[in-house]
C-alpha cells in the first residue's frame, strides 16, 4: 500500500497541470451541480414550498365589524377542521398618497396587526421593521419595486390615508397569501375604526373546493347573520401564482438539467483523459511488479485527490452562488427565499468525486487489463485509422501546414473530442437558449403591455384616483381633453371588471373598449381569427380557450346585475394569463345603462405620434391634473430570470471551455515529443500555438452551430412548454426572436469557448523547451 | 544500397588550398544544469564540408552541446555561431527560422511523427519551410527514392523497420538542404546490419559535400564516418585527431 501512495503522490506532485484541471474542472462541475439541484429543487413545487414556510391561510375571511365582534370572531378559531387560527385583525380598505406630490395614490387594504409572525401567515419582513407605534406602517414590498430608488416608497417616506392618518413607512414584507396590503400596529387600526375583521385560518381538511367551502359553512354558521362578508381560498391563489409561473419554472428546471450534463460531461472527459494519458505510466508500474489492483488504486486516488479537493471548494461557491441568485430572483417572483438544501449541497459534494471515480473506473480497468506492454505502446499518440485518413487527406490541401495538422488533431481522439464538442455543444446551446430567453422576455412585454402601439395610459372615470381626491374631470371629458392634446395619434377608453358569463367556473375579466382599437397592439397577439370589427363581436384570451373551450365563432351570454347580453367570438389573443374577454362599449351600456354608477375606473389607452417623447407627454397630461403612467413597465421576475440565465450560460460557458482547456493540456502532454520534433525541423512557437487552437477551433464552430440548432429548439419547446403550464397560446412571431446579428455572435460564442480554452495550453505547448521534451523517456 | 543520383545540397566544395570557410564556431559555451555542469568552456570549430565525430563517456556533455548548435537549449553563457550567425540573439521564433533554412537533426529514436505517413513525414518540413504541398511531396518522393524507401512512402511509421524508419528521419533532414546535418547517436537504436546502411548513407552525404556533426559511442562509425574527433569528458573537450579518410 505504502508503494502505492508514494506513487500516487509522486505522480500527483508531477502532473500538476493535469492535477490543477482536474481540481478546476471538478470545482466548477461541483459549484454548477450545487446551483442546478438548488434550482431543481426550489423549482419543483414552489408554490407548496413557501406555502409551507409561511403557513399561509388555506382560507383567508372578512366579517363586517359592525355585525361580529372580536370575540365572536376569535371564537371560531376554537372550530372543529381549523387546525390553526390568526386573528381577528382589523381591516381597512383606503388610499394612501404621497403629499405633496399628485398623482401618486395608492388603493389598499390595511391590516392591523402587531406581529409579522404566529401561527398563520408568516409575513416575510424584506426590508426595515415590523409597525411598532401608532404612525409607523408597513408596505407590501410589491409596492417598493425590489432594488429600484426610483420607487416613490421608500423606508421613511410619508403617507397619508383617505381619512387623513398620517404614516410613515418603516418596511416592507410579503405575505405570501396576500392578506393585505399594508400593515399597522393593532391600537392604530382600532383608532382608525376598522369596517371588515379578518380572520386566518389553517385547516385539517383542505385539499378540495369542496373541504374549504364546508369549513366556510362552519365558519358562517358560528357568527351573526350576515357578519361573513367574504373569503379567499388558497386554492385559488395557487392556480393563479401557477399560471404566473408557469413559464419559468420549466425554464429554471431546464436550467438545472443542462447544468447537471454539462458538468457530468466535462468530469467524464477530464478524468477519462487523465487516465488514458497514464497508461503509458501503468504499464511502467505494471513492468515494476504492481498487480493490476493497485495500478487501478493508483489511478484512482490519483484523480479523486484534487477531485474532492475541487468538489469540496466547489460546492462551498456554488451554495454560496446558489443562495445569493436564487434568493434574489425567487423574492422577485414573489417566491420567498428558498435556502439551498444541504441534500444538494452533500449529492454536489459526494456525487461529483464518485462520478470521478467512475469515469476514471472504466479506464483504469481497461489499463488493468493491459499487459505491460501493450500499455506502454498505447501510451504514445494514438493511431487511430480514421484519424490517419483524415491526416492524409488535410495534409495534401492548401491550408498552411500549422493549420491542417491541428485540424487532423481531434480525429486521433474520438472519443475525447466527442467529449469535448459535447460539452461546447451544450454551452452554446445554454447561451443560444439564454438568449432567445432574454429576447424573449422582452418581446412578450412589448407584446403584453403593447407599449409600442398604446405608449401611455392615464387613470380616470368615476373610480379613477382623481375621483378619491374630488378633482375628477367626467368620463367623455376626459377623453375629448386627451384626444385634444398635442402629439396624440389615438386614444381608446375602456373598462375593465369581472363579468359573469354563462357557464363559465370562473368569471372572466371583460374589457370594454371605446374608440378604434384596431391599432393599439392587440392584433399582435392574436392566436387565432382577428380582431374587433364589428359591434356585438368579442375576443377572448387563450386562457379561456383552454378553461372554457372558447373558440371562434362561438357565443358567450353575459350578465350584469340581471342584465344579459351576447357577444360572439371572432379571434382569440394571447393575453396575459388571466381570462379576459374584449368587446365594445355598446355591450357595457347594455348590461349597465349607468356606466357612472358603476364607480369603476376607466382606463384610457393613448397612442403618442411617432417620434413623441412619453415621459414629456405624462408631464403634461400631469399638468392636467391627470394620473398616466407609460405602459413600458419593468418586468421584475423577467429581468431576474433573464439575470440568472446569464449567469448560468456564463458559468457552463466557462465550465466547457475548461473542458476544451484539459483536451488541449492532454493532447500537448501526450504530443510532448512531436512538439519538440516540429519545433526542432522549424515550426515556430506561433505555429504551435496556430496548430493546438485551430484543434479546437473547428470542434468551436462544429459545436456552435449544432448549439445553436439545439438551443433555438430547446427555446421553442420550452417557450411551447411554459405556455401550456401557464395555460395560454402564443402567436408564433414570438418564438422567431431570431436575427441574423444574434445567430452569428452566438456562433461565434461555440468559437470563442474553443479558444478561450484552447489558448493557455497552446501557449505553454508552443514554450515548451524542445532539448528536454526530447530527452524525457 | 544505391548511391545519391543528384547533389541538390552541396553547399560549397572543398578548394585544394584554400581551408573552407568556418560553418560553426563554439566560443567558451557553458551550460549548467542546477549543479552539474553538463559543458564547461567548450570552444570548437567546424567547416565547411567537414564531418566531425563527438565520443565520449554517458553523460559527458555530447548531446547538449548539440542542442546548443540546434538551438534547441540556451547556454549559461559563451555564443554559438553558425553560417556567421550569432544564435543566441535570436528570439524562439528567430531560432524556427534559423533551423528551418539552416540546420537538421536526427535523433537515436528518429522521432518521425506516428499518425503521418513516411512520405508525409518528409514532406512536412518542406512545408513548414515554405512549400506548397506538391512540391513538398515530390521533394519528399525524390529524396525517399534516392535513399531507397520509396517504396514505404504510404505506410506509417510503427509498421517499418528501424533502419527504414532512420533513413525516413535523413530524408527529413535533407528535405530543406540543410547546411548542417547532426546527428545524436543516429545507429544507437539499430542492429548491427541497419547501422550499417544509415552509416554508408552519411558516408555518401558527406563526400557531396554534406558538413555532418556526429555524436556516437561507436568507435567504428567515427572512424568511418568522419575527418575528425573530438573526445568529450565531464562536459570539456580532452582529445581531438584527424583522421586519413579513406574515400
Ligand atoms: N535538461 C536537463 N536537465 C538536467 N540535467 C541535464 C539536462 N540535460 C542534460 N543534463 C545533464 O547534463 C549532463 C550531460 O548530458 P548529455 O545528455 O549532454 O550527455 P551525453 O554525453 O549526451 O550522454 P549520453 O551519451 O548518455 O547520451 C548529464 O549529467 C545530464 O544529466
Ligand atoms: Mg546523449
Amino acid at each position: 500500500m505504502s508503494a502505492v501512495w508514494s506513487v500516487v503522490r509522486a505522480a500527483v506532485r508531477r502532473r500538476r497541470f493535469q492535477t490543477l484541471a482536474i481540481a478546476l474542472v471538478v470545482l466548477f462541475s461541483s459549484a454548477t451541480a450545487v446551483a442546478a439541484l438548488a434550482l431543481l429543487a426550489a423549482s419543483s413545487e414552489p408554490f407548496d414550498r413557501v406555502f409551507a414556510e409561511q403557513r399561509s391561510a388555506h382560507v383567508t375571511v372578512t366579517f363586517d365589524a359592525a355585525l361580529a365582534s372580536d370575540a365572536d370572531v376569535a371564537a371560531t378559531a376554537g372550530l372543529e377542521g381549523v387546525s390553526a387560527a390568526a386573528g381577528p385583525f382589523g381591516q381597512i380598505a383606503t388610499v394612501l398618497e404621497l403629499p405633496g406630490e399628485h398623482g401618486v395614490q395608492l388603493p389598499v387594504t390595511i391590516a392591523g396587526r402587531d406581529d409579522p409572525g404566529g401561527p398563520v401567515d408568516r409575513v416575510d419582513l424584506r426590508e426595515g421593521r415590523w409597525a411598532e407605534a401608532p404612525g409607523e406602517i408597513v408596505l407590501s414590498s410589491a409596492f417598493a419595486d425590489q432594488g429600484s430608488s426610483a420607487s416613490p416608497f421608500q423606508v421613511g417616506t410619508d403617507l397619508t390615508a383617505s381619512d387623513g392618518t398620517g404614516f410613515t413607512v418603516v418596511g416592507f414584507a410579503s405575505s405570501f397569501g396576500r392578506t393585505a396590503g399594508a400593515w399597522v400596529t393593532a391600537d392604530q387600526m382600532a383608532a382608525m375604526g376598522p369596517t371588515a375583521t379578518q380572520m386566518l385560518y389553517r385547516l385539517t381538511e383542505h385539499e378540495t373546493d369542496a373541504d374549504i367551502d364546508e369549513a366556510l359553512a362552519a365558519i358562517t354558521a358560528a357568527v351573526p347573520a350576515d357578519a361573513f362578508t367574504g373569503a379567499q381560498s388558497y386554492l385559488a391563489l395557487k392556480e393563479d401564482v401557477s399560471a404566473e409561473l408557469g413559464i419559468f419554472l420549466v425554464l429554471l428546471t431546464v436550467f438545472g438539467i443542462l447544468g447537471l450534463a454539462v458538468a457530468v460531461l466535462i468530469v467524464a472527459n477530464v478524468v477519462g483523459g487523465a487516465v488514458v494519458s497514464g497508461l503509458r505510466h501503468i504499464g511502467i508500474l505494471k513492468a515494476l511488479g504492481f498487480t493490476p489492483r493497485q495500478v487501478v488504486l493508483v489511478y484512482l486516488a490519483m484523480v479523486s485527490l484534487p477531485a474532492l479537493a475541487g468538489a469540496a471548494i466547489g460546492t462551498v461557491l456554488g451554495h454560496l452562488l446558489a443562495t445569493g441568485v436564487m434568493a434574489d430572483t425567487f423574492r422577485d417572483a414573489g417566491l420567498g427565499s428558498p435556502t439551498v438544501s444541504p441534500w444538494a449541497d452533500a449529492a454536489a459534494f459526494a456525487g461529483m468525486p464518485l462520478l470521478v471515480v467512475l469515469a476514471a473506473l472504466a479506464p483504469a480497468l481497461r489499463a488493468h487489463r493491459l499487459s505491460a506492454a501493450e500499455a506502454i505502446s498505447a501510451g504514445g499518440a494514438p493511431r487511430s485509422g480514421r484519424g490517419l485518413r483524415v491526416q492524409r487527406r488535410l495534409s495534401g490541401t492548401p491550408l498552411p501546414r500549422s493549420v491542417s495538422l491541428g485540424l487532423g488533431l481531434p480525429f486521433a481522439r474520438p472519443g475525447r473530442t466527442a467529449l469535448t464538442a459535447a460539452a461546447v455543444v451544450l454551452g452554446v446551446t445554454t447561451a443560444t437558449f439564454t438568449a432567445g430567453l432574454a429576447a424573449f422576455a422582452t418581446e412578450v412585454d412589448a407584446m403584453i403591455q403593447r407599449h409600442e402601439a398604446a405608449e401611455v395610459e392615464v387613470l380616470g372615470g368615476p373610480g379613477g384616483p382623481a375621483a378619491e381626491s374630488g378633482t375628477a374631470l367626467g368620463d367623455r371629458e376626459t377623453e375629448a381633453l386627451l384626444a385634444g392634446m398635442e402629439d396624440v395619434s389615438n386614444v381608446t377608453a375602456n373598462l375593465r371588471m369581472p363579468v359573469s358569463a354563462l357557464g363559465f367556473a370562473k368569471t372572466p375579466t371583460l374589457w370594454f373598449i371605446r374608440g378604434d382599437s384596431s391599432d393599439m397592439g392587440f392584433d399582435e397577439q392574436l392566436v387565432d381569427g382577428r380582431w374587433l370589427g364589428a359591434p356585438g363581436e368579442a375576443v377572448v384570451s387563450s386562457k379561456l380557450v383552454h378553461q372554457n373551450g372558447v373558440e371562434p365563432g362561438d357565443e358567450i351570454t353575459l350578465e350584469l346585475d340581471g342584465r344579459t347580453a351576447t357577444v360572439s367570438v371572432v379571434g382569440v389573443v394571447m393575453g396575459s394569463g388571466t381570462g379576459t374577454v374584449y368587446t365594445d362599449w355598446g355591450i357595457l351600456t347594455g348590461l349597465a345603462p349607468d356606466v357612472e354608477g358603476l364607480g369603476q375606473p376607466i382606463v384610457y389607452e393613448v397612442a403618442l405620434e411617432s417620434g413623441t417623447d412619453p415621459a414629456a407627454f405624462l408631464a403634461a397630461v400631469e399638468d392636467e391634473g391627470l394620473f398616466g403612467q407609460t405602459t413600458r413597465q419593468s418586468d421584475a421576475t423577467g429581468i431576474a430570470v433573464v439575470a440568472l440565465a446569464t449567469a448560468f450560460a456564463l458559468m457552463l460557458g466557462a465550465v466547457a471551455a475548461l473542458g476544451v482547456f484539459n483536451t488541449v493540456a492532454l493532447d500537448a502532454r501526450e504530443r510532448r515529443r512531436d512538439l519538440a520534433m516540429l519545433k526542432s525541423i522549424g515550426m515556430t512557437p506561433r505555429q504551435v500555438e496556430a496548430m493546438m487552437v485551430t484543434s479546437m477551433a473547428a470542434l468551436g464552430v462544429i459545436g456552435g452551430l449544432a448549439g445553436i440548432g439545439l438551443g433555438v429548439l430547446a427555446h421553442r419547446q420550452v417557450m411551447r412548454l411554459a405556455a401550456a403550464a401557464s395555460q395560454i397560446d402564443m402567436p408564433d412571431s414570438l418564438l422567431r426572436t431570431w436575427n441574423a446579428p444574434l445567430l452569428v455572435l452566438l456562433a461565434l460564442a461555440g468559437l470563442a469557448i474553443a479558444v478561450a480554452g484552447a489558448y493557455l495550453p497552446a501557449r505553454r505547448a508552443a514554450r515548451l523547451t524542445i532539448a528536454e521534451a526530447l530527452r524525457s523517456e | 544500397m544505391r548511391p545519391p543520383r543528384a547533389r541538390p545540397y552541396v553547399d560549397g566544395m572543398n578548394d585544394a588550398t584554400d581551408p573552407p570557410p568556418v560553418l560553426v564556431e563554439l566560443d567558451r559555451l557553458r551550460k549548467e544544469y542546477g549543479d552539474t555542469t553538463a559543458l564547461d568552456d567548450v570552444s570548437l570549430t567546424i567547416r565547411r564540408g567537414e564531418a566531425l565525430a563527438v565520443m565520449g563517456p554517458s553523460g559527458s556533455g555530447k548531446s547538449t552541446m548539440l542542442n546548443m548548435i540546434a538551438g534547441l537549449d540556451r547556454p549559461t553563457s559563451g555564443t554559438v555561431t553558425v553560417d556567421g550567425k550569432e544564435i543566441g540573439g535570436l528570439d524562439e521564433t528567430g531560432r524556427s527560422l534559423f533551423r528551418r533554412r539552416t540546420i537538421s537533426m536526427i535523433f537515436q529514436f528518429f522521432n518521425l511523427l506516428d499518425d503521418l505517413t513516411v512520405l508525409d513525414n518528409v514532406a512536412l518540413a518542406a512545408q513548414l519551410a515554405g512549400a506548397r504541398a506538391p512540391q513538398a511531396r515530390k521533394r519528399a518522393l525524390d529524396l525517399l527514392d534516392e535513399l531507397g524507401i520509396a517504396d514505404r512512402r504510404d505506410l506509417y511509421p510503427a509498421t517499418l523497420s528501424g533502419g527504414e524508419r532512420q533513413r525516413a528521419a535523413v530524408a527529413r533532414a535533407l528535405v530543406n538542404r540543410p547546411a548542417l546535418l547532426l546527428a545524436d547517436e543516429p545507429t544507437g537504436a539499430l542492429d548491427s546490419q541497419a547501422g550499417e546502411q544509415v552509416m554508408d548513407l552519411l558516408i555518401d552525404l558527406n563526400q557531396i559535400g554534406q558538413t555532418l556533426l556526429i555524436v556516437t559511442h561507436d568507435p567504428n562509425l567515427a572512424v568511418r564516418c568522419a575527418g575528425r574527433i573530438v573526445e568529450f569528458a565531464d562536459g570539456r573537450i580532452v582529445g581531438e585527431r584527424t583522421l586519413e579518410r579513406a574515400s
